[in-house]
């Protein structure tokens, strides 16, 4: 365990150099936030609520959402790029396992940018731009809850594809794939509840509602009481189902590489 | 002149055969790429079956400025995208000065060095796109009117290289200057809506410091009767030779800092 924290520790220090891309990502997620904005606020220049959504309510979600989903992806890249450049075969040597020394680099990750980006430009949001806490503190608990468990299968999905490097060797597009599919069918663009009824139905059996949807929708109140536990006992299926795949991936390609391994 | 679009024509038969070389991820570029554009529709089209118009707007008229924006890319993506390497491809590795000693443009050898696939997907989603919305616009498609499309995308395509250009070319003096650039670029989020929409602060600056405004929402503007932009939107051409004439100038400028410090 003690090994993991300090990849953890050594991964925020690694991110802390990187400062150019640091505010060039900063910067960018703020002009996403004034596009956002203006967008939404053009949408409701002449109505006050969209499918019993007010305007503060749907900012309130699209913004969290935003930020939700920044911290469901970005491990996977990391193992693609192993595998990619075929240094796998070098860290599958050293004494750790490697899927448990990535993820917890990318806990360090998401710790310190939760503490640049995220906070600093989330309390901008509230200032600013109508941005609103929770209704009750109950939902602002389970709100947390329910996003690491977002951010856990967001985790898995995302190296379950990057696995899928071993055999189709070059990611990019795959990985262009992925981002575009979860951000849709996630509800991380706008609150599945706006969709066409078929394409609500799809999603409820796709892991990909559970990494975004159900957190915010918990966070800006669309699911309460009995619907809002319901749905993050999905979330628990979810993320056991998927941490169960991701092993069995994982078992099939190490005897892909011992066989090119010879 | 001539000796170059033969060259150019040698460069893109050999970025052919890399590209058929690995047929998957052809196919799997294009392919994701079409995915990617078709969300931002299909995300246009969620809220539109809430609404009717956006601040004036009807979802075809947004559905056109989207596809100018998308087609006039692709002309980027696929012919200049590697404006994006300059940094950590180039002048990192020591890999720009050969293209100093060859008795050809630099820039030109530059470009012409990576044909991007990934971005036809783009330019497919954007012709379907603009043959989707053109027409339920008030407008007779004649001769003249698709004449004038196909300038603006053109010039269109041509700010965001110019714009790219301008800022991949602060490398020579930052090694990589990639951060500023994917920044940048990321201000033509604003342009696939229309500016109308935005702050006025925010108009003025895509209007006329980063031109993005030129590469989607005027050129349609144009196009869509009682917009109140059509004069604005007839300078889309001139605005692109411009900032294309000053990128290459501060190009220019930055290969001679470069040379002089490498020496």
């Amino acid at each position: 365990m003690r090994k993991y924290i300090e990849f953890a520790r050594v991964q925020m220090q690694v991110h802390a150099a990187y400062s150019a891309w640091f505010w060039a990502n900063t910067f960018s997620v703020l002009l996403r936030m004034f596009v956002i904005y203006f967008f939404w606020r053009a949408v409701y220049s002449n109505r006050s609520e969209i499918e019993s959504l007010s305007f503060d309510g749907m900012i309130t979600y699209i913004i969290i959402a935003m930020f939700l989903q920044m911290f469901v992806s970005g491990v996977g890249r990391e193992l693609a790029h192993t595998i990619k450049d075929g240094n796998v075969a070098i860290e599958l040597m050293r004494p750790y396992h490697l899927i448990t020394r990535l993820i917890a680099m990318d806990i360090g990750d998401k710790v310190i940018y939760f503490i640049r980006g995220a906070l600093p430009l989330g309390i901008l949001a509230f200032v600013f731009m109508d941005v609103t806490l929770p209704a009750t503190w109950q939902s602002g608990i389970l709100f947390l809850l329910s996003a690491l468990m977002g951010i856990w299968i967001g985790t898995f999905f995302d190296l379950l594809i990057a696995i899928l490097a071993f055999w189709t060797i070059n990611l990019w597009g795959l990985e262009v794939m992925k981002e575009a599919v979860v951000s849709f069918f996630s509800g991380a663009l706008v609150p599945l509840i706006l969709f066409p009824e078929w394409f609500q139905t799809v999603s409820l059996f796709l892991p990909f509602q559970a990494m975004v949807y159900v957190p915010v929708a918990i966070y800006t109140g669309i699911l309460t009481g009995t619907e809002a536990w319901l749905a993050v006992g999905s979330q628990i299926i979810w993320a056991v189902l998927l941490f169960g795949l991701l092993r069995v991936l994982w078992s099939v390609a190490m005897k892909k590489v011992t066989i090119f391994g010879g | 002149m001539i000796r170059y679009m033969k060259l150019y024509y040698l460069f893109c038969k050999q970025n052919l055969k890399v590209m058929m070389e690995y047929r998957m991820d052809f196919l799997l570029g294009v392919l994701s790429v079409m995915l990617q554009q078709f969300a931002g529709i299909f995300f246009v089209k969620i809220v539109f079956d809430h609404i009717h118009e956006l601040n004036g707007w009807t979802f075809y008229e947004i559905l056109f400025i989207y596809g100018i924006a998308a087609t006039g890319r692709s002309i980027h993506h696929i012919f200049f995208d590697n404006l994006w390497t300059l940094g950590w491809q180039y002048i990192r590795p020591g890999k720009f000065d050969r293209l100093l000693i060859r008795p050809i443009n630099p820039l030109f050898h530059f470009i012409a060095d990576r044909l991007q696939q990934d971005g036809f997907g783009q330019l497919f989603i954007g012709i379907i796109v603009l043959g989707t919305a053109m027409p339920h616009l008030d407008i007779s498609w004649g001769f003249m009117e698709y004449f004038i499309l196909v300038i603006m995308i053109i010039a269109s395509g041509f700010i965001f290289v110019a714009v790219n250009l301008f800022f991949a070319t602060l490398s020579f003096w930052m090694v990589d200057s990639l951060p500023i650039v994917w920044t940048i670029f990321n201000l033509s989020d604003f342009a696939r809506y229309p500016l109308t929409i935005y702050h006025k602060g925010i108009q003025h600056l895509l209007t006329w410091i980063i031109p993005y405004g030129f590469t989607a929402f005027y050129p349609a503007a144009y196009f869509i009767k009682g917009s109140g932009f059509e004069n604005l939107a007839l300078l889309t051409p001139v605005i692109a030779i411009v900032s294309c004439a000053l990128a290459y100038w501060f190009w220019n400028r930055g290969l001679k800092a470069f040379t002089s410090t490498g020496s």
